[in-house]
């Protein structure tokens, strides 16, 4: 096992990585920007080194001073995290060249899941199947017109490169093609460094489903279940639940057997995931997989028991999965609701600023994972997110009142939170009979509704 | 100034911490008859200029007599996570010591990154009034190594 690692990130992932490491009784390095300083993972953590400015690009991406400090300090090994570099196949082949343990996949899996065009490919030869589109890139209007009429319209454009909708469009109709991919194209060069797009056919009213695997490198490879992540807003999740309610046991089972069977054919290493879009007739697509651990992986972890980051640092230690798919039980019913520093009555704009009073939630069956403390300014450089609360209940119901009733605790003064939205979630009556799919927002919850 | 006080290593990079992470363009602390001022480098002509801060009065403009011109002691600060060494090899004199006076642009240490030797060079001319890092010591971003006083 390691001695020492370097947690490249911040925020609440810096510090439950740092949590997971102290309790393999590993020693940790935090790196911090200039606006961190106060940052709680740069207290919790054994060392802490500067990195540089605000500016996410000279600091968090910084990668010849991450690695400077990972030699400086002893690290044998890095944690990414999740957003910064933790799927840059590039930072992991950096790491290994220096003979600094990338606590991930290997790079080639993040490259082969990081062109989103590829990876349907790959997916399509593994026997999964696709949303029906363009097998790999479209570069013309003419290309994607052939298409259109082949799968039929709406359609959507998206970024081989992309994620979290940017670089998205959707398609009505061939004459809006033309423009359509112009627009898409530009977006997604200005976002991601590269224009390139391919097609998809547009499922209405389709659910998010997604199944977390580990996989040890040495042939063995389990899923951890799935989780739901339809309560998105702008194709960002803002509410996620284990299990998915109301899905039949044929989908279940077919759902976590795709995902183990493309996790065995691209080989991988560590924790990942696998998102599905699932239409209203139970007929699921692989959309994408995320190499690395993800925001919503708490709500995994406490309908299994299991500790995912720890799994992590042990398989890039080179130790064997700790179960067999058979010894995974799965128990009760887990929420994740994601409190942003944002204004949910104003268009959730964000709302950074300095905390100053902080009371958290507790009692039975909650969990919270924060960087956040009363006194703590939580600077506009990053991601909005200040605290995840995951509450666990025998059963669906007893879930959400749990989380209702940690919601109404949580008190957080001196910023706007997006704790009024998830009340208003929470009460939502298609939402308890499980009736979710990613408009879910937009068609069911009145924003209006909210105290201004 | 021998016999005074003077700001120990960690209050004056608590200053620049605190003159770093806000808005402050100046900032001027004395002690004894000590003075540290610490000025952001930044030479955006659009950025509010210290103009705007110097034209403060003093504070007892009549019972205190003029006084010496003050001390603006600027620091170097490491533009990169790395290893100090003041000299470009174990065997050869160290670039600056205490007292030097050295001119803008000239290398006053060296911060080994990546198996790469940088030279890092003084933006002001003046004397080194103090060297902040040990030799061979890990230096981390933005950390003050040595403060130039740029009116001596």
């Amino acid at each position: 096992m390691f001695r020492k690692v370097l947690v490249a990130n911040r925020g609440e992932i810096a510090v439950r990585v740092i949590r997971a490491c102290r309790e393999l009784g590993i020693r940790t390095v935090a790196v911090y920007s200039e606006a961190d300083r106060s940052s709680l993972h740069v207290r919790l953590a054994d060392e802490a080194f500067c990195i540089g400015p605000p500016p996410a690009t000279d600091s968090y991406l910084n990668i010849p001073n991450i690695l400077s400090t990972a030699e400086l300090t002893g690290a044998e090994a890095i944690h990414p995290g999740y957003g910064f570099l933790a799927e840059n196949p590039r930072f992991a082949e950096i790491c290994r060249d220096a003979g600094i343990v990338f606590i991930g996949p290997t790079p080639e899996a993040i490259e082969a899941m990081g062109n989103k065009a590829r990876a349907r490919e790959v997916a399509q030869k593994a026997g999964i199947p696709v949303v029906p589109g363009s097998n790999g890139p479209v570069h013309t209007a003419e290309e994607a017109a052939t298409i259109g009429q082949r799968i039929g319209y709406p359609l959507v454009l998206k970024a081989s490169a992309g994620g979290g909708g940017r670089g998205m469009r959707l398609v009505h109709s061939p004459q809006d093609l033309t423009r359509a991919i112009q627009a898409a194209s530009r977006e997604a060069e200005a976002a991601f460094g590269s224009g390139e797009l391919y097609v998809e056919k547009y499922l209405e009213e389709p659910r998010h489903i997604e199944v977390q695997i580990l996989a040890d490198g040495k042939g063995n490879v389990v899923h951890l279940g799935e989780r739901e992540c339809s309560i998105q807003r702008r194709h960002q999740k803002l509410l996620e639940e284990a299990p998915a309610p109301g899905i039949s046991p044929r989908l279940r089972t077919n759902l976590h057997r795709a995902a183990v069977r493309l996790a065995q054919a691209i080989h991988y290493t560590s924790a990942g995931t696998i998102e599905f879009l699932v239409d209203r007739d139970e007929n699921f697509y692989f959309l994408e997989m995320n190499t690395r651990i993800q925001v919503e992986h708490p709500v995994t972890e406490m309908i299994t028991g299991l500790d995912l980051v720890r799994e992590q640092i042990r398989i890039a230690a080179g130790e064997r999965l700790s179960w067999s798919q058979r010894e995974i039980e799965f128990r009760g019913h887990a929420i994740e609701c994601r409190i942003n520093a944002e204004d949910p009555a104003n268009d959730f704009r964000p709302s950074p600023g300095t905390v100053r009073g902080l009371v958290l939630p507790g009692g039975p069956g909650i969990r919270v994972d924060t960087h956040v403390y009363a006194g703590y300014t939580i600077p506009p450089y990053y991601d909005s997110l200040v605290a995840k609360v995951i509450a666990w209940g025998r059963d669906r119901a007893e879930a959400i009142a749990r989380m209702d009733r940690a919601l109404r605790e949580f008190e957080v003064v001196g910023i706007r939170t997006t704790i009024p939205f998830h009340r208003l979630v929470l009460e939502n009556a298609f939402f308890r009979r499980g009736e979710v799919y990613t408009n879910f927002v937009q068609r069911r919850i009145d924003l209006s509704a909210l105290p201004r | 100034m021998s016999g005074e006080r003077a700001f120990n290593v960690e209050e004056i990079r608590e200053l620049v911490r605190i003159v770093s992470e806000s808005e402050i363009v100046e900032l001027e602390v004395e002690t004894g008859n000590l003075r540290v001022a610490i000025r952001k480098a930044r030479t955006n002509a659009s950025a509010p200029t210290p103009q705007a801060l110097s034209p403060a009065p003093p504070a007892a403009p009549v019972e205190r007599p003029p006084e010496a011109p003050p001390s603006r002691w600027v620091p170097i600060t490491a533009p990169m996570v790395g290893t100090f060494y003041r000299a470009p090899s174990p065997d050869a004199p160290p670039f600056v010591a205490e007292g030097d006076r050295v001119s803008s642009g000239q290398t006053v240490c060296i911060i080994e990154a990546m198996k790469m030797f940088n030279e890092i060079q003084t933006e002001v001319g003046g004397r080194v009034v103090r060297i902040l890092v040990e030799n061979g010591a890990p230096v981390e971003y933005g950390q003050p190594l040595m403060l130039i006083d740029p009116e001596d």
